[in-house]
């Protein structure tokens, strides 16, 4: 549908509620910004030295940035194959979507808590180990970074796999055919034909997840305990304990500006490696 | 090569098995009958699911996010249907610029959604209120709503409107009869989506929470930290039963293509 009519002025009525709904989200970034750099009514830049100072705080912004890098990449490789196994599988992928929907859409509290019972130090996998003998004491598999690389992963591949899969579902199916007539095994194939039409897709989730990583609090917090913080658990202590909303502002303001400048440097090595097309 | 492709399939198998896996042992330990978590059980029991019942917070909780959720995915999918009507049949001028407003929440991160939302929601006196979780849950909610809304929206051919309008319809009854019933399936998809995100949503909703509100999501987050009862192994697995249900409807009554196509938006 898309006619050009004349709008009523009653018409106008209809793209209101979005536009306040708008009004409110993007005055709500503004109000974000006065926090960060008015404290008590003064401007004030002094959470954006101390985040600049301390040497503790960017350990903080490092481990959220190569953690998130880490999450990132492992879910797109770990999604490949569960992608190809769904584009492949004309009669099973509805109900096999379903098996990659559900985990996906099930709240992000629920799948940690289930990384708890199973990474604890008297969690499945330690019970499972101890009881074939591998090991005396519980390794320790939470409450430090690879908890939470864990966790965060497996929160996140569902989405790679539906976005590597809406590229596979693009291909034309007389490609792969005609790459077959000419010649190229399955393996050439797929080397010269599918992979490279399904990394736009890739290339997506990648830059979801980076950035659903970075502002992750949920998971780090469970997964990783108190003392490997992530800049959303920072964050989240800065607001909920301290009651510092300047300092928690100056922290989330920082965020952002780490997610866009991530954001341009991932659409620019995209830009490079694809080429014009995306 | 046909064992190549033997192996990958295998490798994807047994992937794909693992993505639900740590919700089944949830679900596995919560029919436990003793007092810890334990998978698989050894003795199984109804127990934990009891105490989750008596205890009247759980109830509560349940019922105050199943209520938001419900209050959230009506409220947007009207404002988004709303807006995508104008845009499709008024201005298709504007709809880029409304989309990349509309889509913007999506590139903040959720610790600085949560600030942001803080700020917003306090400076209207709704902290700790339902209204303040719903008002933030239709931001966060809006761009997945109207992804759907706006694809079925546009594929409506423009001549069954004029078509109605010449027969005599008003605007109003073309509107009713003929746009609506075609985007049911947008609408649908948006429904049980934005319903979905906002019955789950836990990371900004922590922020909004108050002495007299909190939702399902958070209550399990605040308990996961400090008790190690199989009664969070119980209300977990409700919780996800309520998604999987609604995954249920969402395939049967508009199907789940709509997650898997990148042409729209």
């Amino acid at each position: 549908m898309s006619t050009e009519e004349r709008a009523t002025p009653s018409a106008l009525l209809l793209i209101l509620p979005v536009l306040i709904l708008l009004v409110l989200f993007f005055g709500s970034v503004v109000h974000l910004f006065s926090y960060g750099f008015y404290e008590d009514g003064e401007f004030s830049t002094r959470y954006f030295l101390q985040i600049a100072d301390r040497p503790d705080y960017h350990v903080v912004f490092l481990r959220t940035v190569l953690s998130s890098l880490t999450v990132a990449v492992v879910s797109v490789v770990l999604a490949y194959p569960i992608a190809l196994l769904l584009w492949r599988s004309d009669r099973w992928r509805n109900t096999l979507l379903i098996v990659v929907l559900v985990p996906w859409l099930v709240s992000l509290v629920v799948r940690t808590y289930g990384w708890i019972v199973l990474l604890g130090p008297r969690g499945v996998i330690n019970e499972f180990l101890a009881w074939l003998g591998l090991v005396d004491a519980p390794v320790k598999l939470m409450f430090n970074d690879l908890g939470i690389i864990i966790g965060l992963t497996h929160v996140l591949v569902p989405f790679a796999v539906i976005s590597i899969l809406a590229s596979l579902l693009e291909i034309e199916s007389n490609l792969e055919e005609a790459s077959g007539v000419l010649g190229a095994t399955a393996f050439q194939t797929f080397l010269h034909v599918v992979w490279p039409l399904s990394l736009p897709g890739a290339f997506t989730a990648l830059m979801v997840i980076y950035l659903a990583c970075i502002g992750a609090i949920v998971t780090p917090i469970l997964l990783g305990g108190m003392t490997h913080n992530f800049v959303g658990s920072q964050i989240y202590q800065e607001v909920m304990y301290t009651f510092n909303m300047s300092k928690a502002a100056a922290w989330s303001i920082c965020l952002l500006g780490l997610s866009f400048l991530s954001l341009i440097l991932l659409k620019t090595i995209e830009r490079r490696l694809l080429g014009k097309r995306s | 090569m046909a064992h190549r492709t033997g192996t990958i399939r295998i490798l994807g198998i047994a992937l794909l098995l693992s993505l639900p896996a740590p919700i089944v042992i949830v679900a596995g330990a919560s029919f436990n009958g003793g007092g810890y978590i334990q998978f698989p059980p050894d003795t199984y029991s109804l127990r934990w699911y009891l105490e989750t019942f008596t205890d009247p917070r759980w109830p509560m909780a349940f019922a105050v996010s199943f209520g938001i959720a419900a209050a959230t995915a009506v409220i947007i999918s009207a404002v988004n249907f709303m807006a995508a009507y104008y845009v499709v049949r008024y201005a298709p001028r504007i709809a880029s610029a409304l989309e990349l407003a509309i889509f913007s929440p999506l590139f903040f991160p959720h610790a600085a959604m949560g600030v942001a939302m803080v700020a917003m929601v306090g400076q209207f006196g709704l902290l700790g209120t339902a209204p303040g979780i719903i008002l933030a849950h239709l931001v966060i909610t809006l761009p997945f709503s109207y992804r759907p809304i706006h694809i079925a929206m546009r594929s409506i051919d423009p001549d069954l409107i004029r078509a109605a309008n010449v027969m005599g319809a008003s605007e109003w009854q073309a509107l009713r009869d003929i746009v609506l019933p075609l985007c049911r399936s947008g609408i649908l998809t948006s429904l049980l989506f934005a319903g979905i995100i906002s019955f789950d949503e836990v990371t900004v909703t922590m922020f909004l929470i108050g002495p007299n509100i909190t939702t399902l999501p958070v209550q399990i987050f605040a308990y996961v930290q400090d008790s190690a009862s199989p009664v969070l192994a119980a209300i977990s697995t409700i919780s996800v039963l309520v998604t999987f249900a609604a995954v249920l409807l969402l395939d049967r009554y508009a199907g789940l293509t709509f997650f898997v196509r990148r042409d729209a938006a």
